[in-house]
């Protein structure tokens, strides 16, 4: 596998410049810092792989994972998850339409932030169904459906509903936040640097303008969305793993007990390294996945599958070692510690959990 | 010695049409070669008979430009990073035997030379070791294990030789070895890093005396190797006088990422089939393992981790080639093989069972992996202790890798 270009590292040094000062490791105690969206847009982060008709870079999912990683490194809240990664990966699965080209450049330039409703929980791997339908009535066309979890939907200035059509087809409908019939309930959950949110359709009155379909092989792009969330997920919990590893390295060398650095005692050591082995196995499997995606091939959701049951775990390992040979002072919220744990955690179950990976791998044995 | 082998051409791939035409060539190279029923042949064999088998298959290979794909161009390899890989897991796809006994000359011995040698020990042994030079490795003693650098054979200087006296163990094929890799110490004064020197010792030197060790899996192919008023000349020393700890400790880093490449592709295209053959196989009941979804989840875990594991290698060795190999990037490398390795031979005989365990010998020749999983999985501690055991790797990884304190280390 060939390394990340040199624009790769331009672009992570950049990143890692912008985004190290939000790290929980860094501020500490404060709530967690959102990035600073406008900062963003003008970074060109916001349309790596919007066409550069549309004002974006023509880039590929590759640069939008560097800053995933970054992300992940500092923990950072931000919606680039809803509306770049799947919005931006959803408006470039649809069928070419002047509106699809607007929504394209206002993501861009981050006038408007986009999420994507598609499930995101235990059975998203399973339940091919989309979880919302639209269907024909007298009036028109409405739209009923319930999806929980469903990331930065609340910040978000449009939804982009995925759905099943009269025909049974997934398609996607765009609606706006406040059109009647539309609930949007915040999910608060322990991971302070994630919004989610409970996206309900009840008889929401949708224009046939609104509905776009997919330009090729519609439950293919679908599965394909959710592998994007999947290999993002993966490449934040690297971030994750990373960070919290360099933090306990830098830790365990200036904590002196027993008159000794507690780093040179060989039980931290072997643990330290332990979780070298694991990031740097890790960072393997991002970059194949992340390869994978990039290339469009259609059994790239094998490459999806491994790096995020393997990261996905092995981070929530690392984070949790990470705590333990911080001692006392990792258990304190001003540490830090404890939101990478948390994200880890989140993250492991975020589009499929590994064992639920792992299953559609296992699949192909038999 | 035989020219430029015919099918290693030199020029770098360009693209995958390249490699996937490779790929062909070497696909049609086993059909041709790989010995039919070779597996049921040699399992129970003579040693005897063992040794004709390696060299004959190592004959074979040469003759193909693929014993030494890694070697310089100069000296017959000079084989792309990415054809080798091609090379070894289609060898491994197609259950080719393993060069067990040339490994130590083709690998170790070779590195040593090309790193460390004089041009006339090059020109003695490399062309050698193509026409079927079998070494071995005097390293270890019994009384230096992990603590290596306590080795206490020592040599004492007379004329242009060196008198060496002591005791090796663990030195793997030494009873059919014709060389052998040598430290010894030569300065017993000075710290003991810094008083080894690194030699090339024939193994049919008067005072030479080898003793097969049988080990825990019953087999016999490590020995010990005792040493009595043996004389080396002084153009078998490899480096400076004293300076041996630091050209083996240059040389075994450099040639790490080459040999698991091999192990790598062996264990993701043998292993796991073999793996996923066994789950397949219908019990007594009339079910498989395969039916059962932990069996399923285990087996996907392996296959993801085989990924990671050569991703790692082939990214260790294409940073030896650009020179910006980390310090720990080998051990660790190491440390994860030997522990995947020793993970799934375990499960290999969870999941074969009893009947697993009435496989009493395994074929000669076969990798680490060769689905006599019992044997298997009992081996596969040849691969968490030698070579710096898994806990000094982790020592390594800590202090090497990441920047850790280092423990104190008496004579450094």
């Amino acid at each position: 596998m060939a390394e990340f270009s040199e624009a790769h590292d331009e672009l992570r040094t950049v990143a890692r410049e912008v985004l190290n000062g939000l790290s929980p490791l860094v501020t500490g105690g404060t709530a967690p810092l959102p990035a600073d969206w406008d900062v963003m847009a003008a970074s060109g982060w916001l349309g790596l792989e919007v066409p550069e008709a549309y004002d974006g870079a023509g880039a590929t999912v590759a640069e939008v994972a560097v800053i995933l990683h970054e992300l992940g490194r500092a923990a950072v809240a931000s919606p680039y998850l809803g509306s770049v990664v799947l919005g931006v990966g959803a408006l470039n699965l649809l069928e070419p339409r002047p509106q699809v080209a607007e929504m394209l450049e206002s993501v861009a330039s981050g006038r408007e932030c986009t999420a994507v409703v598609l499930p995101t929980g235990a059975e998203c791997l399973a339940a091919p169904a989309a979880p919302f339908t639209l269907r024909r009535d007298g009036r028109g066309l409405v739209l009923n459906g319930a999806a929980d979890f469903v990331p930065d939907a609340t910040e978000a200035d449009r939804l982009l509903i995925v759905a099943g059509d009269p025909d049974g087809g997934p398609v996607i409908v765009q609606v706006g936040t406040g059109q009647p019939g539309l609930q949007l309930s915040p999910q608060p959950v322990i991971d302070l640097t994630r919004r989610l949110a409970l996206v309900r359709a009840v008889d929401v009155e949708i224009d046939a303008a609104a509905v776009f379909t997919f330009a090729h092989d519609p439950p293919g792009s679908c599965a394909r969305l959710l592998d994007r969330g999947a290999v993002a997920t993966a490449c934040d919990s690297l971030g994750v793993a990373e960070a919290v590893l360099e933090a306990t390295v830098a830790y365990v060398e200036v904590r002196h007990q027993f008159g000794r650095p507690v780093g040179s005692f060989q039980a931290v050591k072997h643990a330290c390294a332990d979780m070298l082995v694991q990031v740097t196995v890790g960072r393997e499997l991002v970059e194949q996945a992340v390869v994978a995606v990039a290339s469009g091939a259609d059994d790239a959701w094998i490459a999806v599958s491994q790096a995020k049951s393997h990261v996905g775990q092995s981070a929530v390992e690392v984070a949790g070692k990470a705590m333990q040979l911080h001692g006392g002072i990792g258990y304190t919220w001003e540490r830090g510690i404890h939101t990478f744990l948390k994200r880890a955690t989140l993250n492991r179950s975020f589009f499929g959990s590994p064992s639920a990976h792992r299953r559609r791998l296992g699949a192909r044995f038999t | 010695m035989a020219g430029p082998p015919a099918s290693s051409p030199a020029e770098r791939p360009t693209s995958e049409a390249e490699l996937e035409s490779f790929r062909a060539e070497v696909r049609e190279w086993c059909v041709q070669h790989v010995p039919r029923g070779w597996r049921e042949a040699q399992t129970g064999v003579s040693e005897i008979e063992f040794v004709a088998f390696q060299k004959a298959w190592f004959e074979e290979l040469r003759l193909a430009g693929f014993a030494t794909p890694h070697w310089p161009e100069e000296w017959g390899g000079g084989m792309p990073v990415a054809r080798q890989i091609v090379l070894f897991s289609e060898l491994a796809a197609h259950d080719a035997p393993r060069l067990v006994l040339a490994f130590m000359g083709i690998h170790h011995a070779a590195s040593t030379l090309l790193a460390a040698g004089t041009d006339e020990q090059r020109q003695r042994h490399l062309p050698a070791i193509l026409e079927g030079e079998i070494w071995c490795q005097g390293f270890s003693e019994p009384e230096a294990g992990s603590d290596l650098a306590s080795l206490r054979t020592w040599a004492r200087r007379e004329g242009h030789h060196y008198v060496v006296n002591g005791q090796k163990l663990w030195a793997s094929w030494a009873a059919r070895a014709d060389w052998c890799l040598l430290l010894v110490r030569t300065d017993p004064n000075a710290p003991k890093r810094r008083g080894i020197s690194y030699f090339l010792m024939d193994m049919r030197t008067p005072g030479v005396e080898v003793r097969p060790i049988k080990n825990a899996n019953g087999e016999s192919h490590f020995c010990e190797i005792f040493l009595t008023d043996v004389v080396i000349h002084e153009s078998n020393r490899v480096g400076p006088e004293n300076a041996g700890w630091r050209v083996a400790q240059e040389t075994l880093g450099a040639e790490r990422g080459m040999t698991m490449l091999e192990l790598a592709e062996r264990l993701d295209k043998a292993g796991f089939r073999w793996l996923v053959e066994s789950c397949s196989t219908a019990t007594p009941s009339g079910g498989r393992p395969l039916d059962d979804p932990l069996v399923r989840d285990r087996l996907a875990a392996f296959e993801t981790e085989l990924r990671g594991l050569r991703g790692m290698t082939r990214r260790l060795v294409e940073r030896h080639e650009a020179g910006t190999a980390g310090a720990a990037d080998a051990s660790i490398v190491k440390l994860y093989y030997s522990e995947l390795l020793q993970r799934m031979t375990d499960f290999g005989v969870d999941v074969a069972g009893l009947p697993d365990h009435t496989v009493l010998q395994k074929p000669m020749s076969s990798g680490w992996e060769s689905g006599a999983w019992m044997l298997d999985f009992i081996g596969s501690w040849e691969w968490t202790i030698p070579g710096g055991t898994n806990e000094i790797q982790r020592t390594i990884i800590g202090e090497r890798g990441l920047g850790l304190p280092r423990e104190p280390v008496e004579g450094a």
